[in-house]
């Protein structure tokens, strides 16, 4: 008897109705496990934070109490809004250039020896070197513009992209690889139909990491030097004791490195669908 | 001389006239005294040894032997994925340095992108032969229905079973269209039942089709019902312990495994097989049924 289309319905959706189903119930109890206990954490220390503070009278040039905090943020929201412009713009066109040289380095790594061997230390050694001494020289090289910052968010945020994308583009099955070859594959195709696209999810683990960085590189350009920006802002509120305004800035720039990791988070998951299936796959089967 | 061979086979040594008529032609598959030794840990370790092999056109071929005796080596050899340490292959007749890619070959793994869809891997020989992509896909979606796959053109093969996934697999080796087809261990990871209809299947398909084929298997119903000829292998370092016709008539059906003479064939494979720690001969007594004989004739 052949196995008719049937046979083979009832084959395949055997599994897929089990991660749809089970998936489904456990998603809605997993969400409220995982956001209930860090927003818990945030109200009690948000709580106490400003009870202490009322309750001791302490200062508010040295701690300011959240109430305030959120009250400066709405109140100098056109100021706020302008230096976040600034510091985004960095962040954007930092991490951007971050992740042209960053791929196309990983690329020239992972396909030849002889890039990989004069590259690579110079690309790891570059991440001994402290970021805060290279800034300072930036500026007198390059000046007070928009570039040193953008240097900065790119020397900070590049590594993690490179190093991940060089695992990715090694990490490519060698049996994959065989299978391809006896296809009758050359090198060029091998590395851009099965190294490549066995790199992406290592490149998004960059993306995530270098992101968060990029914006701690773009407050570090802005500290050294600048006009403009929440790093500026901040430089310039401490020492008028705008306690409050430096907290608003530092909230300001978490929200930011929150959100950019969140988007990492949704393009990744946009970019390679296959990538998660293919993870609750091998969580379902235990391969 | 060794291999002894069983039931109808000529051997190595065969002179036109004397065969079936398909041994007239040049073989299209040929190893001559093959040896391969891999090192590990600074140690040679052998794992094959003066493997003689031939396989015609249009011929349905099966290596069976112990787990690790070398037999997906011997199909990476034939697939030019590796090169023996001694020993030549040739296909037509002459030695073929430049293999690698002219023949098909279906892993044990079945190795599907896990980021293309069943319809992109299923194309993936033609696209890097460089035919056009809307070609490629037209000629693919008319075999989807006899490969059990239609419907599931869009899916990614996470989420499939491991039978579909062996069938495209299996319909990506087809598709690049190559003459000799090598099949590892293809329904090895199936259960039994999902097993016999493939089995069935591949038969159906390659009776209507003529390909060459070689299949490494470990299942000796297996190898019997499908195969022209069977090679037993010994284990490590692999030798040629055995070779069998399995003259039952075309098309096989699986009904033929109760057959007196089905059973016969199976058991003297699995003689040999049993047998294949030992150096001893296998001996055809007349009644189709090898014995082992000790020491050497
Ligand atoms: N690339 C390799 N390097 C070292 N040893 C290998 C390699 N490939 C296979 N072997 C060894 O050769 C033996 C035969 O392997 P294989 O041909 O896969 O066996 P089979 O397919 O018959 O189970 C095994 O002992 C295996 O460990
Ligand atoms: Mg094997």
């Amino acid at each position: 008897m052949r196995e008719g289309p049937n046979t083979v319905y009832m084959e395949a959706e055997e599994p897929s109705q089990r991660v749809t189903s089970g998936v489904l119930s456990k998603n809605y109890a997993s969400m409220v496990l995982q956001w209930a206990p860090p927003l818990a954490l945030i109200l009690v220390a948000l709580g106490a934070w400003e009870g202490a503070v009322r309750l001791f009278h302490v200062a508010r040039w040295l701690l300011p109490p959240p109430s305030s905090i959120g009250m400066e943020l709405w109140e100098s929201r056109s100021l706020l809004l302008r230096h976040t412009w600034v510091t985004l713009e960095e962040v954007f066109l930092g991490f951007a250039l971050a992740l042209v040289v960053g791929i196309a380095l990983a690329a020239a790594i992972a396909y030849s020896r002889i890039v990989e061997r004069a590259a690579y230390p110079f690309v790891i050694a570059s991440q001994t070197v402290p970021i805060i001494a290279i800034a300072p020289l930036l500026l007198i090289w390059i000046g007070y513009g928009i570039w040193p910052k953008i240097i900065v968010v790119t020397l900070i945020s590049f590594f993690p992209i490179v190093v991940n994308t060089v695992d990715g583009l090694k990490s490519a099955d060698p049996d994959m690889l065989n299978m391809m070859r006896t296809l009758g594959a050359r090198r060029w195709q091998l590395f851009t139909k099965v190294q490549v696209p066995s790199s992406v999810p290592f490149l998004f683990s960059g993306i995530r990491v270098g992101v968060a960085l990029s914006v701690i590189g773009a407050v570090i350009g802005e500290w050294v030097g600048a006009s403009a920006g929440l790093g500026y802002l901040m430089t310039r509120s401490a020492p008028q004791f705008l306690t409050d305004r430096v907290f608003a800035s530092i909230f300001i720039l978490s929200a930011m490195g929150i959100t950019l990791f969140a988007l990492a988070v949704l393009a990744e998951r946009y970019a390679i669908p296959w990538y998660r299936r293919e993870k609750q796959d091998k969580a379902i089967k235990g391969r | 001389m060794w291999p002894v061979t069983v039931g109808m086979t000529s051997n190595a040594e065969h002179t036109p006239g004397e065969g079936p008529r398909i041994e007239l032609a040049k073989p299209k598959i040929e190893l001559d005294g093959i040896g391969k030794d891999f090192v590990v840990d600074r140690n040679a370790l052998p794992v094959l040894r003066d493997v003689d092999l031939s396989v015609h056109e249009g011929e349905f071929v099966s290596i069976i032997g112990p787990s690790g005796c070398g037999k997906s080596t011997i199909l990476n050899i034939i697939a030019g994925l590796d090169e023996p340490t001694r020993g030549e292959v040739r296909t037509d007749g002459r030695p073929s340095a430049r293999r690698l890619g002219a023949i098909g070959y279906m892993h044990q793994k079945d190795l599907l992108l896990p980021w293309r869809t069943v319809l992109d891997n299923a194309i993936l020989g033609l696209e890097l032969q460089g035919k056009p992509k809307s070609q490629s896909r037209s000629r693919a979606l008319e075999l989807m229905d006899s490969f059990g796959l239609k419907g599931f053109e869009k899916n990614y093969p996470a989420l499939l079973s491991g039978g579909m996934r062996q069938r495209v697999a299996f319909l990506r080796t087809v598709l690049a269209d190559h003459q000799v087809i090598l099949l590892d261990e293809p329904f090895g990871a199936l259960d039994a039942m999902t097993r016999a209809n493939m089995q069935e299947w591949l038969l159906q398909l390659w009776e209507s089709w003529g390909k060459t084929v070689i299949l490494v298997t470990h299942d000796v119903e297996e190898a019997v019902l499908l195969s022209d000829r069977v090679y037993v292998l010994t284990a490590r370092p692999g030798r040629v312990k055995m070779e069998l016709s399995v003259d039952l008539p075309r098309p096989r059906r699986y009904e033929m495994v109760t057959e007196e003479s089905f059973v016969k064939m199976k058991a003297g494979i699995i003689a040999a097989l049993r047998d294949g720690n030992t150096r001893n001969w296998v001996v055809d007594d007349g009644n189709g049924i090898p014995t082992v004989a000790e020491g050497q004739p």
